[in-house]
């Protein structure tokens, strides 16, 4: 071992050393880094009993393009960008979801809304293509099993709270797929789907 | 503030050029360390050349320990790090297949490209086999559907299953990779 890898190791021990030391305690959560590891998901299903609950303190944000939040967008969200939600009026206890097209605008969004104090901030984990495929327009396939049918059942409930057709019976390979169905996320995949989808809502004149 | 691919700095294309211009660094350091030469890989399994384990674990330690400083110092946001989920039986299944080949052929698909961009034939046909197999598990993917997203935990980290925070976790990884460097050398040192 030579000189330069005996230096290197040291200096990662130290590195390391220190990492296990700042670290030792609970995560502290007024560092940037740990606020930034904070930051929550919430899903569909639950945004929308939220939502069917008529809870006051709920804002939900819709940071798409105007004419894809004029298309279709998440009963009561309002369309926002980042650079209004710096300037939009929100209670200290109101709790804010956000939804868009692209992570970038999340980001923004959220650092936005960091910046001017407010964190209590839920982002809708997969977006419109979330709330497309387990609230508005649930799909069951043909055979399912009965945790799927149960899943529906719930989901189909929803869907007619918001106006939605739940299909059921569709063959397997349409029913959409997300980290719900233990599938790994394909960004490209649901934003086809999702666009997919609020064509076929259009389609059907909603 | 990074990741710059993640935060927009880059765009799209400034994304497609660093991807290439990475993936060109890291093929070209792959090559420089040796890793394009599957004998020297397969001594991995012989342990009579350890160079993949401390290549690999030299990697490991130094994009940790980047990682949690840069996250740390604020100019890395960890959250936006995409965080592969786990499926322990197809991912311990694939595991076990990624190990045959590497024994078998002597390379990984990584190595493969290398030693293939080097001219060496073995490169060529395990990158050749690679495509075959990929073309295969396209062909198959509904049968073996249900096994693909079986057992899921979501996006997990090994400090999460062990309880501790991310700092104790690196600290621990760290020493134990400084310990593994010091009993790999002291073992090619004795097959030297």
């Amino acid at each position: 071992m030579n000189r330069l890898h005996v230096a290197l190791a040291i200096v990662a021990a130290f590195a390391a050393a220190a990492a296990g030391v700042i670290d030792r305690g609970s995560v502290d959560r007024s560092h940037p880094g740990a606020r930034a590891a904070a930051i929550e998901f919430i899903s569909a299903p639950d945004l929308a009993q939220r939502i069917m609950s008529g809870d006051r303190d709920l804002r939900v944000f819709d940071l798409r393009t105007p004419d894809a939040f004029a298309q279709f967008h998440v009963p009561g969200a309002h369309r926002a960008t980042a650079a209004s939600l710096a300037g939009e009026p929100l209670a200290p206890q109101t709790q804010v979801v956000v939804y868009a097209d692209a992570r970038q605008t999340i980001v923004e969004a959220l650092q936005a809304l960091e910046k001017r104090n407010h964190r209590d901030v839920l982002v809708l984990r997969e977006g419109l293509y979330e709330w497309l495929s387990r609230v508005q327009e649930p799909r069951l396939a043909s055979s399912p099993t009965p945790e799927e049918r149960a899943e529906f059942e719930r989901a189909a409930e929803m869907s007619r709270f918001f106006g939605g057709v739940p299909r059921a019976g569709v063959p397997r390979d349409e029913v959409p797929q997300g980290y719900w169905t233990g599938l790994p996320r394909s960004e490209a995949l649901l934003m086809d789907a999702a666009v997919k989808s609020v064509a076929a809502i259009r389609r059907r004149g909603c | 503030m990074t990741p710059l691919t993640e935060t927009g700095s880059l765009g799209s294309s400034g994304a497609l050029v660093a991807a290439i211009l990475i993936g060109f660094a890291f093929g070209w350091f792959l090559e420089r360390g040796g890793l394009g030469s599957a004998p020297k890989l397969a001594g991995q399994f012989y342990v009579t050349d350890l160079t993949v384990f401390k290549v690999m674990f030299s990697a490991l330690v130094t994009a940790m320990l980047g990682a949690f400083w840069l996250d740390r110092l604020g100019v890395l946001r960890l959250d936006l790090v995409y965080l592969p989920e786990t499926f322990v039986v197809p991912q311990a299944l694939g595991g076990v297949l990624f190990g045959a080949d590497f024994l078998v052929a002597g390379l990984c698909p990584g190595t493969s490209c290398v030693a293939a961009a080097a001219g060496r034939r073995d490169g060529l046909g395990v990158m050749i086999g690679m495509l075959i197999g990929v073309w295969l598990f396209n062909l198959t993917f509904d049968r073996i559907a249900s096994m693909y997203s079986a057992t899921p935990l979501g996006a997990v980290r090994l400090t999460d299953l062990a309880g501790v925070t991310p700092g104790v976790g690196v600290a621990v990884v760290t020493a134990l990779a400084l310990a593994g460097f010091a009993v790999a050398n002291r073992i090619e040192r004795r097959r030297a």
